[in-house]
């Protein structure tokens, strides 16, 4: 019974999304807050993978997301206008740089884990802003755009045509879900989830257990950092905002609103933020404190979050 | 043969000096219980066999080995395991993939991003076999951290079964059970002393635990070996009785 | 050149005693509780804005005497009725809550004041360098380190000779013992907080004087308050001072030779110190 549950509610999942740029209009929306919404999933559910299975407090995402949107901007703008080249390299750099920090700081644990993340999320930071001439500094990086695809057989206008590039991202989406499925139901994830339980055990039963936390951090950044290429393509635009600390914790926020304990949950959190964020931005200037107020909130009195709450209830 | 040699290991945490000069063999196959008063060092000794702890002097010898200056995690894959004083499971997860993790990270598919029908049934076939022989075949679904604490101390047991262990350290099994519970338990570490042909090294307090199913027994008072001998040695043994005068359980 | 250098380092030095200040209200707060308050520079900007508000009634001395006892008493008020409730659980949740803490102060500062930074009075004898060959050492400059000396005196004074202070210590080691000897523990972590939170307010006046007022003058502050934490040893307040010190000389020699890796300096030695001393500095071991 419970089996039967979870698959239709997956398929009613994709379908909602493989249908959304149609009834999103109904309700108010737009295509492309479907597209933003799919991106903030995406690197929510990075997070979560390294949050919510690993139980490793990683804080300081946005540097990783970051290094992907600046790599595929780059890449696109001073190298070869090509997207594929683009969303290549951003996740290579992005990836790269998960690889040698999450070295330095594995056997580190708890807020110490945290505040470390944090703290290189910000070096990031400061080197886009510095490097003016190269990354645009605060201003961004701008006059670039998302190239055409080009099939051989077909050319896909992404640039132009917003729900062909919502199908890009979805597609995308679609496929680093498969493959984070696939890792946590491995004998490598149940690995992670020992690890999340109780690391002592973990480590007790011969598991290597600060190698496989690496493992888990460079696999959750490269998924960033996917999610950062899409970003900026979605944007034409990039900026140092996208690498700082209160990026990386909205990426959390989301996965915790969702539920971390489960694989969708990330996404409902998305949904509910960006949706949220949307709608409060237009209304008013203060909308950062009520990003605040909501974080607060969320914290005090709703920890297990949404798809948390109806497992408790649904439990006999 | 002797599987575990032990030579005059010490540990010190500054001025205190917790294990002292502790010398301990133990054979294949054997059964052995360490008893003694609270305090005694017990856990740190296991906290040094299994490689928690360094010691401040001594070595420890595994199958002729030097593995004194070997990671917990590598013992393991010589055949040490170990359960803990306060039971050490994966709560959240059901007695099923607890053992499952165990079993998959014993057959050397901890990094295995996939695995195959064959090994797959292999894995299954080996958990459902650990089940059996822990009495657990009908809670294998159950998520452990809301069973009773014998359940969870069986499912513990298992797991550190499930590595192929060639000595497994029980720190004491039967820690807040009650009757039924303790006895449950003994069988189940007598039935796979027996069937595995394991050494097992026990930490009791439970006399009647420790004197049905031990070969030897030793002793330890404020981190030293007191005495060690058969069951019946020790119990006509005055210093340990004084030792642990009113602490017989 | 030397002139140059010695006035980087000087400047140097001056951040890093404010630095360290901040970083030990932080660390304060995280070695007693467990919570990483990033917050704390929402409270450094506040602190700021009070003594901008003060200064018309009560002058500049009075704005800086006053200023940070009323941050702290927020501080007291936002311990009690916020973060107490998470103390039992995961950590996780403590740094989720500060951080939308933080959104809300700047925010907050920015409603009310506006982006713009607002000008700190600071009395003109105050502003008149000591001598002309070393221009660069202002009366101000040399009185924010000599402050920031006096509060760190007070602070280890407070530490090593009251009862509160023993308490805290105590406590950092071992909270469950302290509570079964009688202390009570939720008031400890208040008034713990409570300190913290002071000595970032008195870091905001300060700031507010050298830096001028601007609403995000917290946020940018906490990052290198993190790193000397980092760098000087998690759980030790001297490795704290120390760090703060060093990141601070450390990026007044760079900005000499290079200007804009300033800020990337502090990190490039908070990745010097994971790769080779991970506790930090004076750090203990087994803190994490």
């Amino acid at each position: 019974m419970v089996r039967l549950d979870k698959r239709a509610a997956d398929a009613i999942v994709w379908l909602l999304l493989l249908t959304a740029p149609f009834w999103m209009q109904w309700i108010g929306g737009y295509t492309e807050l479907g597209s933003r919404v799919l991106v903030m999933a995406l690197a929510a559910m990075s997070v979560n993978f390294l949050l919510g299975f690993t139980g490793v407090l990683s804080f300081g995402h946005a540097a990783y997301f970051g290094l992907g949107a600046y790599g595929c901007a780059m890449t696109i703008k001073y190298l070869v206008p090509s997207t594929p080249l683009g969303m290549v390299i951003g996740i290579i750099v992005g990836t790269a740089g998960a690889a040698i920090i999450g070295a330095l700081i594995v056997h580190l644990r708890g807020i110490y884990f945290a505040m470390v993340t944090i703290a290189f999320g910000q070096v990031f930071y400061f080197i886009t802003f510095r490097w003016n001439d190269v990354t645009g500094g605060d201003d961004g990086l701008t006059d670039w755009s998302r190239m055409p695809l080009d099939f051989g057989f077909a050319k896909l206008d992404i640039l132009h045509n917003a729900e062909a590039f919502y199908y890009v991202i979805l597609f995308f989406f679609a496929v680093a879900l498969a493959l984070m499925a696939l890792l946590l139901r491995s004998p490598f994830g149940r690995t992670l989830l020992a690890i999340r339980e109780n690391e002592r055990r973990a480590r007790f039963l011969g598991i290597p257990v600060d190698r496989h936390i690496w493992l888990s951090f460079v696999i959750s950044c490269a998924f960033a950092s996917l999610a950062g290429t899409l970003y900026a393509l979605l944007n034409n635009f990039v900026d140092p905002r996208a690498l700082r600390w209160d990026l990386s914790g909205t990426f959390v926020i989301m996965a915790v609103l969702g539920g971390m304990r489960s694989f969708w949950g990330p996404l409902v959190g998305a949904v509910i933020f960006v949706v949220l964020q949307d709608y409060v931005s237009s209304e008013t200037e203060n909308w950062e404190s009520f990003i605040g107020l909501f974080f607060v909130l969320i914290v005090l009195f709703f920890p297990r979050g949404v798809l948390g709450m109806i497992r408790r209830k649904a439990a006999p | 043969m002797s599987l575990l040699q032990v030579e005059s290991v010490t540990k010190e945490f500054g001025s205190l000096v917790a294990v002292n000069n502790v010398s301990f063999t133990v054979a294949l196959g054997e059964l052995r219980a360490v008893i003694g008063p609270n305090g005694a060092g017990k856990t740190t000794f296991f906290n040094l066999i299994t490689g928690f702890l360094r010691p401040t002097s001594g070595r420890i010898l595994f199958d002729g080995d030097d593995i004194t200056g070997l990671l917990p995690a590598r013992r393991v894959w010589r055949g040490i395991a170990r359960t803990f004083q306060i039971t050490e499971v994966f709560p959240e997860l059901s007695v099923h993939e607890n053992l499952r993790i165990a079993a998959e990270v014993a057959a050397g598919y901890r990094l295995r991003p996939w695995l195959s029908r064959a090994a797959d049934s292999e894995v299954r076939a080996r958990v459902a076999e650990l089940l059996g022989m822990g009495g657990l075949t009908e809670k294998a679904d159950r998520l452990v951290g809301e069973m009773s604490h014998g359940d969870q101390r069986a499912t513990e047991i298992m797991m550190a079964l499930a590595l192929k262990p060639r000595l497994l350290l029980l720190d004491e099994p039967t820690a807040g059970m009650g009757d039924q519970e303790t006895y449950d338990i003994t069988r189940l570490i007598r039935k796979l002393h027996t069937n595995q042909r394991l050494a097992i090294i026990l930490i009791e307090h439970d006399m009647r635990v420790v004197f049905h199913l031990a070969d030897r027994i030793s002793v330890l008072d404020q981190g030293a070996l007191l005495a060690e001998g058969t069951p019946d040695e020790i119990a006509a043994n005055a210093a340990v009785q004084t030792a642990y005068l009113g602490s017989a359980a | 050149m030397t002139q140059l250098i010695l006035f980087n380092v000087f400047n140097g030095l001056i951040v890093g005693a404010f630095y360290a200040l901040m970083a030990l209200g932080l660390s304060l707060i995280l070695n007693l509780s467990g919570v990483i308050n990033f917050a704390h520079g929402g409270f450094l900007a506040i602190g700021g804005y009070i003594a901008y508000v003060l200064i018309p009634f009560i002058g500049f001395w009075g704005a800086l005497l006053v200023a940070p006892f009323l941050t702290a008493f927020i501080g007291l008020i936002v311990e009690r009725v916020l973060i107490r409730r998470l103390y039992g659980r995961d950590p996780l949740y403590s740094l989720l809550l500060t951080f939308g803490l933080a959104y809300i102060i700047e925010d907050g500062t920015r409603f009310i004041w506006g982006a713009q930074s607002m000008p700190y009075q600071v009395p003109d004898w105050l502003m008149q360098p000591l001598s002309v060959e070393y221009f660069f050492l202002t009366g101000y400059r040399v009185f924010m380190v000599l402050l920031v000396g006096v509060a760190v005196a007070g602070l280890f004074l407070i530490l090593t000779r009251t009862r509160l202070g023993m308490r805290i210590r105590a406590g950092t080691l071992d909270l469950e013992t302290v509570s079964v000897l009688g202390v009570n523990v939720r008031l400890l972590r208040n008034l713990n907080f409570g300190l913290g939170i002071y000595l970032a307010g008195l870091a905001g006046v300060l700031a507010a004087g050298m830096l001028g007022l601007q609403p995000v003058i917290g946020t940018s502050l906490i990052m290198p308050s993190f790193v000397t934490i980092i760098v000087g040893g998690l759980g030790s307040l001297p490795g704290t001072l120390l760090g703060g010190l060093l990141i601070g000389v450390a990026s007044g020699v760079t900005t000499v030779f290079f200007p804009s890796a300033t800020e990337a300096v502090i990190y490039v030695m908070m990745g010097l110190v994971l790769l080779v001393r991970p506790r930090g500095l004076l750090g203990e071991e087994g803190r994490f």
